[in-house]
């Protein structure tokens, strides 16, 4: 049975269409990366599968349910019932590329916030995982009453990583996490979803980082052009990449 | 001087022996007419900045009237204006309310109020970043709960120096409340002045209320934003 399935996938921006029919199968403990050139379509991907964006088309399975659909006058897809997607959310935490933690809350809020007020377990409960969590992605508990305007990027990105983990998600998504940090600061936020994945979370990773791509998922999904032009098992794409363009694309980004 | 301040002390102050007056009169009207229009700006601004134009429209439309046209004639069109019509003097209820000129008084300045904070809120719910409201649609929030615990904290917050502007605005224009024959601070200074001659101390001595009632808010607001906007200033070492 798939944690995740994304079938047929389409999206348009007026006529310019942006995804055309991609589709992801993620098991328990896959970490999948999705890898491209920018405006690949891989970031849009990443955000229809939890509507984020309105994809135009295709089906999204999580843990073996349905979203459940329909269209809407201009031929996008609408959520039929905003409590199957909001409670499907849940199962799908997400990291994105610039943090988003909520910025007039402390670490600590942060990290409660969702479990208590979505998922509606107790106060106690809520600070113990949190706690957990944030061991988990190496920071102190001095850190927790800090705001995240008064911690660096990566220390954020810890943190909405532990935000995430809270919700003790089926699925984590992560929308090119490392892309807004320092180059000292990839390092750290690397090493624990690394971490992560070797406890056999399942994750979809889209990265610029192919070295997290080559070294920890166990699958590499290549877009070009809004299509999945290559796709398979990192040691095999890295080094017997088939086509042209994904030989251009790692003879450019290892350089 | 001393004779003033000897003799009508207490009527600056709290009570010219029958009635609220003075400062006491300033300060109710103050607060009441902000804790209604803050109450009742909250959801205005919610429907301000939604996209539906059946919730945005009447609430601009409201916005536009009452910061489009002076306080003073809104006073006297609650007080003598709506009085004139034959349809409230005939309403019980209606009749009873607009019959004081305390009430009237409030609804003006709550309502003027209002306006202007409702659009101080619309604005700062306009600038909470839009990836903190993504964060929260996708961590599950309805649409309910994403304006309970994210968009109104952080707007709310964000907005507290322009709303510490109004509330001080705000005290100053309860001048005009003395239209309505309400005993406020300006009030009794013109009938000190009336029965003393001496304009200057009459004056003078108001606008010394005035100041430290402006400079009391004006502390009171800079504990506010010391607690609620740490997140926004710099790390206290």
């Amino acid at each position: 049975m798939y944690k995740l399935a994304v079938d047929d996938l389409h999206k348009k921006y007026g006529d310019h269409e942006v995804l055309k029919g991609v589709s992801l199968k993620a098991k328990a403990g896959d970490v999948i990366s999705i890898i491209g050139s920018s405006g690949s379509g891989k970031s849009t991907f990443l955000r229809c599968i939890n509507f984020l964006e309105q994809p135009c088309a295709g089906r999204i399975t999580v843990n073996a349910e349905e979203i459940r659909t329909a269209k809407d006058k201009k031929g996008a897809l609408r959520v039929a019932d905003q409590k199957q997607l909001q409670s499907m959310r849940t199962k799908l935490a997400m990291v994105f590329q610039h943090f988003n933690l909520w910025a007039h809350m402390t670490v600590l809020e942060n990290i409660i916030e969702s479990p208590m007020h979505v998922l509606g377990i107790s106060r106690d409960e809520a600070v113990a995982r949190a706690r957990k969590y944030l061991a988990k992605v190496g920071l102190p508990q001095s850190v927790e009453d800090k705001y995240p305007s008064h911690m660096s990027g990566g220390q954020q990105q810890r943190v909405a990583i532990a935000r995430a983990l809270a919700m003790e998600p089926e699925v984590m998504l992560f929308d090119e996490p490392t892309s807004a940090l320092d180059p000292e600061l990839v390092g750290e936020v690397l090493k624990v979803m690394q971490s992560l994945a070797e406890e056999g979370r399942t994750m979809v990773v889209v990265t610029h980082e192919m070295g997290f791509a080559r070294e920890v998922s166990n699958h590499v999904i290549f877009l070009h052009q809004g299509k999945i032009e290559e796709e398979g098992h990192p040691d095999q794409l890295f080094k017997q990449a088939k086509s042209e363009r994904l030989k251009q694309f790692l003879n450019g980004s290892l350089k | 001087m001393n004779e003033i301040i000897h003799d009508y002390w207490k009527a600056y102050l709290w009570s010219d022996g029958l009635h609220m007056t003075g400062m006491a009169m300033t300060l109710w009207l103050l607060v009441l007419s902000i804790a209604i229009g803050f109450v009742l700006s909250i959801p205005l601004s919610v429907a301000r900045v939604s996209n539906n134009p059946v919730l945005r429209g009447p609430v601009w439309f409201f916005t536009y009237v009452f910061r489009g046209t002076p306080l003073y004639i809104q006073l006297l069109l609650f007080y003598t204006g709506i009085y004139s019509l034959s349809v409230v003097r005939d309403h019980e209820f209606l009749d009873m309310f607009f019959r004081e000129g305390f009430n009237c008084t409030v609804l003006a300045f709550a309502l003027n109020t209002c306006a202007y904070t409702t659009e101080i809120f619309a604005g700062a719910i306009r600038s909470v970043p839009y990836g903190e409201v993504e964060a929260a649609r996708a961590f599950g929030m309805s649409k309910f709960t994403l304006y309970r615990r994210v968009i109104l904290p952080s707007a709310l917050r964000r907005a507290l120096p322009f709303y510490s502007n109004e509330v001080i605005l705000m005290l100053h224009a309860t001048t005009v409340a003395f239209t309505a024959t309400v005993p406020d601070i300006l009030k009794i200074a013109r009938d000190v002045n009336s029965a003393t001659y001496s304009s200057f101390e009459a004056f003078g001595i108001a606008a010394v209320l005035y100041a430290a009632i402006a400079l009391t808010l004006v502390w009171l607001f800079r504990k506010g934003e010391a607690r609620w906007l740490a997140f926004l200033q710099p790390q206290r070492a």
